[in-house]
C-alpha cells in the first residue's frame, strides 16, 4: 500500500498524462472518492460565483450561504483527506481515520445548519 | 294659518340666501372716506350692503372706531376710499395697515394722485408709483372727455379676478408699475398707447418724468405693462387691491357711458373687485388629506419602503352665493410632492370621477428609509393658496418582511442544497466503504 515512485517514464511522454496515469495507479480508492467529491464541490462553487458575477448578486445573503457552504464543504473535505491520507500517518499520530471522519461530519453538520439559517 | 306664515318665512330667507353673496372671512366692513363724499360713492355701497355687508363708516378726521384693538382686528375687511386726505388718522398707517394683513383682514386702498403714505404703503408691496401729480393720460380713443378720463376696454380672462365679462370702465388715476414680486396680480391692464405725466405738459416737468424714470430704473411709466388696479395676495390668505383712483368706485362714472347707449362696467368692475379681495371668490381649502396602502383603507402609522401608497386630498371652495364651502373638482394641475428635504416622488393628484372634490393619486413610496412629508402646495395667481403637510416615516422591511423564495436565487438554493445531498451521499458510502474495508482488512490479515 506505501506508494512508491512511479519507473521514469520515458521522456517523450506528456508530462500530464504521467501525472495522470500516476495519480490513478497510486492513490488509494478512498482518497480518489475524496477527490470525487472536491471536484464536486468545486464545480459547484464556480457555478454560483459566475450565476452571480454574470447575472444576479440578489440576493445576496443567499449566495453568500451557498457559495459559502460549497467552499466550507471543501475546507472540512480535504482536512479529511490530509488526516486519512497514509502518507501523513506521521503527522496525525493521535487522530485515528474514524475520528477524522467523526470530526468532519460535526463540523460539516454544524456548517449546514449555519448554511440553512442564512440561505433565507 | 300657520303654515302659510311658514311658507312666507321659507320663502324670504330663500330670496335672502340668494341675493347674499357672502364673504368667508366675515361680514364687517370699515370704510374710511370723507362724509361730504360719501354720497358720491353710494351705488357701490350700496351694492355692498344689498350683498349683506354691514358698513360702518368712518372720516378720515376722526379716530374711532379703531381698526385693531388688543392685537384683533375689528374688521372683516378695509376700505380706504380717501385718497385726497393727507392724513388717515392715527391708526391708519402704512405699518398698521401691513399688520391688518398679518391679521387676516382684507383691504381695498384707492391710491391718491398727490404724495401721501399710502405711496409708502403700495412700496411695500412692490408696486412703483409714478412721481407725484402724475396720473394716467391717454389720448386715444378720441372723445370729449378730459385726457385723464380714460376708458379702459377688460378683455375676458384678462385676470384670473374677473370671473365674468366686463363692459369698458372708465379709469381716472395713476398706474403702477409692478415689481417682480410673485404674490402680485394685475387686475386691470392699463391701456396700451397710455402713460403717466403732469395733466400740463411743461418741458419741465416732463424732463423730471424722465429723470424719476431714469433713477427708479423700470423706464417710462406707460403702456399696457402698466395696472391701473393691482391685486396683492399675502401668504396667509388676506387679499389687498390698489386701485389708482378712487373716482373708479364714484356713481359719476358707473352712469357715464362707455359708448354711446352702453352703460360702462364699472358697478360690475368694482363688484368683482370687492368680491374677489373680500375672499368671495376664488378661495379654496383642503378639508383634509388622508393616505393608505394601495389594499388598505386605513392610515399607517409608518410605510415600508417600496410600499404601494394611496393618497387623497378633499378640497373645498367657497360658494359666495350659498355661502357655504362646497367640494371643488376642477382643479386640473394639483401635485403631490413625497419629500424628504428634496421631492423623492412628484406626480398629478387628478381630480376622482364621481367623487365630489376628492383628489387622488397612488405612487410607489422611493426605496429610501427616512421621515417622509406629503406635501400640497398650491399656489396660482388670484387663488388662495393651498398648503398641506403630513409627516409620515418610511422604514425598511422588518426582518422577516423581505420577500423569500425568489427565483432568481434557485442556484445558490440548488447549490446549497446539493452539497447536502452530497455530503449525505458521500457519508453513508464512507461508511458503507469503511465497514467492507475493514472486512477486507480482516481478510487480508486472516490471509
Amino acid at each position: 500500500m506505501a506508494p512508491t515512485k512511479a519507473p521514469a517514464a520515458p521522456s517523450s511522454q506528456n508530462p500530464v498524462v504521467l501525472l495522470w496515469k500516476a495519480y490513478n495507479q497510486q492513490t488509494p480508492d478512498r482518497l480518489k472518492f475524496i477527490d470525487a467529491f472536491l471536484f464536486f464541490l468545486m464545480l459547484s462553487g464556480i457555478i454560483q460565483f459566475a450565476y452571480c458575477v454574470l447575472v444576479t448578486n440578489y440576493p445576496y445573503n443567499a449566495f453568500l450561504a451557498g457559495f459559502a457552504s460549497t467552499v466550507g464543504q471543501f475546507v472540512l473535505a480535504a482536512s479529511l483527506r490530509s488526516q486519512v491520507n497514509p502518507q501523513n500517518k506521521d503527522e496525525f499520530k493521535e487522530v485515528s481515520p474514524e475520528r477524522a471522519f467523526a470530526d468532519f461530519a460535526l463540523g460539516s453538520i454544524v456548517l449546514h445548519f449555519f448554511v440553512y439559517n442564512f440561505l433565507g | 294659518m300657520f303654515s302659510l306664515r311658514r311658507w312666507c318665512l321659507l320663502a324670504l330667507s330663500l330670496a335672502g340666501v340668494l341675493v347674499d353673496a357672502k364673504s368667508s372671512t366675515g361680514d364687517s366692513v370699515l370704510v374710511v372716506v370723507d362724509p361730504a363724499q360719501q354720497d358720491n360713492y353710494s351705488i357701490f355701497f350700496n351694492g355692498l350692503k344689498d350683498q349683506g355687508y354691514e358698513l360702518t363708516f368712518r372720516s378720515p378726521k376722526v379716530e374711532k372706531p379703531v381698526i385693531i384693538e388688543d392685537n384683533v382686528s375689528n374688521f372683516a375687511h378695509v376700505i380706504l376710499l380717501a385718497p385726497e386726505a393727507k392724513n388717515l388718522g392715527k391708526d391708519i398707517t402704512p405699518q398698521s395697515i401691513v399688520e391688518l394683513l398679518s391679521l387676516k383682514t382684507n383691504v381695498v386702498v384707492a391710491l391718491p394722485t398727490k404724495q401721501s403714505p399710502l405711496h409708502a404703503l403700495a412700496a411695500e408691496f412692490s408696486l412703483i408709483l409714478p412721481p407725484p401729480g402724475s396720473p394716467l393720460i391717454s389720448y386715444s380713443p378720441k372723445r370729449d372727455t378730459p385726457s385723464t378720463l380714460i376708458p379702459i376696454s377688460v378683455e375676458d380672462h384678462s385676470s384670473p379676478v374677473l370671473t365674468k365679462h366686463i363692459r369698458p370702465v372708465w379709469f381716472s388715476g395713476i398706474p403702477q408699475a409692478l415689481g417682480n414680486n410673485p404674490l402680485l396680480i394685475p387686475i386691470l391692464r392699463a391701456p396700451a398707447e397710455s402713460f403717466a405725466s403732469e395733466v400740463t405738459v411743461t418741458s419741465g416737468s416732463a424732463e423730471a418724468l424722465v429723470d424719476a424714470a431714469e433713477k427708479g430704473g423700470e423706464g417710462l411709466w406707460a403702456g399696457s405693462s402698466l395696472s391701473a388696479v393691482t391685486g396683492f395676495q399675502a401668504t396667509n390668505g388676506a387679499r389687498i387691491t390698489f386701485v389708482g383712483g378712487a373716482e373708479v368706485f364714484s356713481d359719476e362714472l358707473a352712469q357715464k357711458e362707455a359708448e354711446q347707449y352702453v352703460q360702462s362696467g364699472n358697478i360690475d368692475f368694482v363688484k368683482e373687485v370687492a368680491a374677489w379681495t373680500f375672499q368671495e371668490n376664488l378661495v379654496l381649502r383642503i378639508e383634509k388629506v388622508e393616505h393608505h396602502l394601495v389594499n388598505g383603507t386605513e392610515p399607517k402609522e409608518t410605510y415600508t419602503i417600496n410600499d404601494n401608497v394611496e393618497f387623497s386630498a378633499y378640497i373645498s371652495k367657497w360658494n359666495p352665493a350659498k355661502g357655504e364651502w362646497q367640494p371643488y373638482s376642477g382643479l386640473k394641475d394639483l401635485q403631490l410632492e413625497f419629500t424628504m428635504l428634496d421631492p423623492f416622488v412628484r406626480t398629478a393628484l387628478p381630480p376622482v370621477n364621481g367623487a365630489p372634490g376628492k383628489y387622488s393619486t397612488a405612487f410607489r413610496a422611493p426605496d429610501r428609509h427616512g421621515v417622509f412629508k406629503f406635501v400640497i402646495n398650491h399656489k396660482r395667481k388670484g387663488w388662495s393658496f393651498l398648503e398641506s403637510s403630513t409627516t409620515v416615516p418610511v422604514v425598511p422591511p422588518r426582518h422577516d418582511g423581505y420577500p423569500r423564495f425568489l427565483s432568481a436565487a434557485w442556484p445558490y438554493y440548488a447549490g446549497a442544497i446539493s452539497t447536502s445531498v452530497a455530503f449525505f451521499l458521500f457519508s453513508t458510502i464512507w461508511l458503507a466503504g469503511e465497514a467492507r474495508d475493514s472486512k477486507k482488512g480482516k481478510a487480508a490479515k486472516s490471509e
